[in-house]
């Protein structure tokens, strides 16, 4: 079904529930925002909420992330911080002409008058997004208490789910995208139909699940009536849930990663799972994508792109290294163009439209780390890993399963839920 | 790929935190926040050099690094309104003496109160101030939404308003500080804990995990964790930790000038200058003597309901992270100071409250002037440790956060 | 050309390495100096990044440990918050 939204002015054909920044990519908007300081130029990124490229102004609240913002008739989007308008942004003359980076610490501090003048600047240059328009009205929360939470509806976490449903716990999964399947929607051949069916599974199981539906924290001092101390905050459209369980599983996966390279922040450049993520949404990320990494991932995604007819330039990171991003200037759209190699010791410029780096998502151990778990810096595994033991358990009424415990991908992370969630119940 | 992957080869760089130890000093202060840094840079300005400041964390890990920046002369006691006169434009000075900003932006502190009781005690403490020479004015309610038109005036009954009071940014001064008292030769030691504390003739045997040092003089800076501290030379303190949490939403384009407060309640709210609104309340906590720095949903839920209810229109903004930090509460809500009773040459400067950070700049001076010239500002007799046990204490009441 | 380590808060990477280079090999000690992972991301998509370098300027002396992980997890209006009743939440204090 077709949706019409209003961009800047304009009208925008989208797909009724398709995120903003997917809808806007397609309609060839391709800037979303500017950066707060330098005021360069960003396009979509994760496409998962979990960075902060695509913060626009969305029916009149500041910084909503486009890519979470699914599109219905009438929705009105703008963008931010740019004067007059982020596809010309006079302020991104500031990274131009600090090209080395602007010091604002040291920056100005005297004569007297001229500091003054200078805050008074800064200060109005600061800040993303104005004041929303008016004040929402917002439910109370809920409370409620469970057998088992687990959080994350991806290959782990539905699957955690599933045995505990099974074996009759009464189990609610909450996940914070629009559609339930977490990384499954990455995978770059039916994505999509790998989440139905791990989540229709979960569903048969007898288990409760919630999308848009963000664990925003554990805290350990705030009591429910009744409870043990401890209680698991839940963020939805408009209200707050206030949960607690015998059990918690977090099966919360990992994010994706801004890897550090010349221009990385160039719109174009994306987490080579957000290619997949669009794959699932049934668009493609470009015709000649520069696809940067090795592995299983880069092999399927590299197979599906060319099944799409895009012509894809395999960069594997060992022979042929990424140096930078390159592309065109702001006033000619800011996109990735192409990217500057190293192949064996030579400097090599290929071209390209979109530039997609693979590397293994970090594990998103904020949760399990609030409720008691350690994690160990593990580079190869993506970065800090929540520490469990051989049954999954993390800290008393904790477990951790999936690629928050180091990078396993979709196939190893479904097995994995599965044993957590049987040792679990 | 991996993250680092093009990233030409990372400079290996001696840890900062693995300085090595000195062995003896004339003056050892314990506690490197903003009081005991601004001491040792004002020490070093007088020509004592000779100076160790030892902090158990990282720079700015205590209550220095995690303060809303809030800086004040509305007070109820005339000490405090007359050396927050003085804090205050050495604030205005900080960038240009130290080269660094500290975005001190004077938008003015706005007060509202709620009850007749509140009215009476506005009234008394402006004219307090304005005998002080602070340009604080009671104003209408009405005129306070001229200030801050997001304002409800629900329930609010009288105002007072001084535009002479500010934010700033807080981290920056201690980097300022550290970098000239250490260019002037003072050494500031990170992650170096006092375990034990030897009380010699001629001074003091310090015991800490990275080695020993003996130091004829010791400064007690430590804030919360000055009661712990003082343990060390057998100094019962009265202060106690009181955690009080805060929090920071994204960052929107200026549009709240004033610092805004409620008695009351002990809500605050401003706008950083990054454009945050940067906002705390006062929420009852179980004592037991430690310092707590956990966060609590109950902190966010009693201050939203009391935030959107002074402010409305803020309904919307999204708050991005919660924190919390240490008051060092002392139980007239006035700082200790001086030496105690038995121990000569251990120095207090502590039980600062939630106004710590803000007198630092006047009473590191004071502090430095007492112990390189023995000038004895009437503060040090004021706020004396044995004052608790004669009774002869003044509370100051303008307690918020 | 930039190469950006914290995208939230347009840290580039000379900034980083500055501080590194004074010895402040730690994240929490990165994050005071340049303000990296205090935007709103919240450092999700750079604290590696960053603990990574600091691990390599600090050559391991002291074990990496990441921010502290403060909660809300994802920015959460004021207004969900406010219409909490106080009553289904107790602390220690109320008992």
């Amino acid at each position: 079904m077709s949706v019409t939204l209003r961009f800047e002015g304009k009208e925008i054909s989208a797909e009724a529930g398709q995120p903003l920044a997917v809808a806007l990519f397609v309609a060839g908007e391709r800037v979303l925002s500017r950066s707060v300081k330098y005021h360069r130029p960003r396009g979509m990124f994760c496409l998962t909420g979990h960075c902060g490229a695509c913060l626009m102004r969305v029916d009149g609240r500041p910084n909503q992330k486009a890519c979470q913002v699914p599109c219905v008739d009438g929705l009105v989007a703008e963008r931010q911080n740019a004067f007059p308008s982020a596809a010309f942004d006079v302020l991104g003359i500031t990274d131009f002409v600090f090209a080395r980076g602007l010091d604002h610490n040291t920056m100005f501090t005297s004569p007297q008058i001229l500091h003054s003048v200078v805050q008074k600047v800064v200060r109005h240059l600061a800040g993303l997004g104005t004041l929303p328009d008016e004040a929402s009205r917002y439910g109370t929360p809920e409370v409620r208490h469970l057998d088992a939470i687990v959080v994350g509806a991806g290959p782990a976490g539905l699957a955690a789910a599933t045995a505990l449903g099974r074996a009759g716990r009464r189990t609610l999964v909450v996940d914070e995208q629009l559609r339930p399947g977490g990384s499954y929607f990455a995978e770059p051949s039916d994505g999509a139909a790998q989440a139905a069916r791990a989540v229709t599974t979960a569903e048969d199981a007898g288990v409760e699940l919630w999308s848009r539906a963000t664990a925003l924290g554990w805290y350990p001092e705030d009591t429910a009536p009744g409870r043990a101390p401890g209680v698991l905050v839940v963020g939805r459209p408009d209200r707050l849930a206030i949960l607690t369980a015998d059990r918690y599983i977090y099966a919360t996966g990992g994010y994706d990663q801004n890897l550090l390279f010349g221009d990385n922040d160039r719109p174009g450049v994306l987490p080579a799972r957000a290619a997949g993520r669009l794959l699932s949404r049934d668009v493609l990320v470009g015709e000649r994508p520069i696809l940067v990494g090795q592995g299983a991932y880069v092999e399927a995604l590299a197979n599906a792109l060319t099944e799409r007819g895009a012509k894809v330039e395999r960069v594997d990171g060992h022979e042929k290294r990424l140096v930078a991003a390159r592309g065109r200037s702001w006033l000619a759209g800011s996109w990735v163009a192409g990217a500057e190699l190293n192949v064996a010791g030579q400097r090599q410029r290929v071209s390209g439209d979109a530039v997609l780096v693979w590397c293994e998502p970090t594990p998103a151990s904020e949760l399990p780390r609030q409720h008691g778990a350690a994690v160990e810096l593990r580079p190869e595994a993506g970065g800090f890993v929540a520490l469990a033991d051989e049954h999954g358990r993390a800290a008393p009424s904790v477990w951790v399963c999936g690629d928050v415990t180091g990078y396993l991908g979709p196939a190893s992370a479904a097995l994995a839920g599965k044993r957590v969630g049987e040792a679990a119940a | 790929m991996r993250p680092l992957d093009a990233v030409v080869d990372v400079k290996r760089a001696p840890p900062r935190r693995d300085v090595p130890m000195p062995e003896r000093c004339e003056i050892a202060i314990i506690g490197g926040g903003v009081m005991g840094l601004g001491i040792a840079y004002q020490l070093a300005k007088r020509g004592l050099t000779d100076v160790v400041v030892l902090e158990r964390g990282y720079l700015a890990e205590g209550a220095s690094g995690r303060n809303g920046g809030g800086v004040r002369m509305q007070w109820s006691t005339e000490t405090n309104v007359r050396l927050m006169q003085q804090s205050i434009a050495l604030c205005a000075g900080f960038a240009e003496e130290f080269g660094i900003n500290v975005w001190f932006r004077q938008g003015g502190y706005l007060f509202l109160g709620r009850s007749e009781e509140e009215r009476r005690k506005m009234e008394r403490n402006v004219e307090l101030q304005n005998r002080c020479g602070v340009p604080t004015k009671l104003i209408a309610p009405d005129d306070a939404r001229d200030l801050v038109p997001e304002l409800s005036l629900d329930g609010v009954v009288c105002a007072a308003y001084n535009p002479k009071d500010g934010v700033l940014f807080p981290w920056p001064f201690l980097w300022g500080y550290a970098q000239k008292a250490e260019a002037a030769g003072v050494r500031v030691q990170l992650y170096t804990d006092v375990k034990r504390i030897d009380v010699e003739k001629a001074g003091f045997q310090l015991h800490t995990n990275r080695g020993q040092l003996h130091a004829r003089r010791v400064i007690n800076a430590a804030g919360a964790w000055s009661p712990e501290v003082a343990r060390l030379v057998g100094v019962e303190l009265p202060n106690r930790p009181h955690r009080h949490e805060i929090l920071s939403t994204e960052p929107l384009k200026p549009f709240l000038k004033p610092m805004v407060s409620l008695l009351s309640s002990g809500l605050y709210f401003s706008q950083s200058m990054r454009g945050e609104i940067v906002t705390g309340i006062t929420v009852p906590d179980h004592d037991d003597g430690t310092v707590k720095l956990g966060s609590r949903l109950r902190f966010l839920t009693t201050l939203a309901k009391e935030l959107v209810r002074v402010a409305p229109r803020l309904a919307d903004v999204k708050i991005l992270r919660q924190w919390a930090g240490p008051y060092d509460v002392s139980p007239d809500g006035r700082p200790i100071l001086g030496e105690p009773a038995g121990v000569p040459g251990f120095f207090l400067a502590c039980g600062f409250v939630g106004h710590g950070f803000m007198m630092a700049p006047v009473m590191a001076k004071l502090y430095a002037e007492l112990l390189t010239d023995g000038e004895k500002h009437p503060v040090f007799d004021e706020c004396r440790l044995d004052r608790f046990a004669s009774g002869d204490i003044q509370r100051e009441d303008m307690i918020l956060g | 050309m930039k190469i950006l380590v914290c995208r939230c808060e347009d840290v580039p990477l000379e900034e980083i390495t500055h501080v590194l280079d004074r010895g402040f090999v730690s994240v929490e000690e990165c994050k005071r100096l340049t303000g990296l992972g205090t935007g709103p991301c919240q450092g999700k998509e750079c604290m590696l990044a960053c603990a990574l370098l600091c691990h390599a300027a600090g050559g391991g002396a002291h074990p990496i440990t990441p921010f502290t992980a403060r909660p809300p997890l994802s920015p959460t209006p004021l207004g969900a918050l406010a219409t909490a009743l106080t009553t289904s939440l107790t602390t220690e204090d109320d008992e």
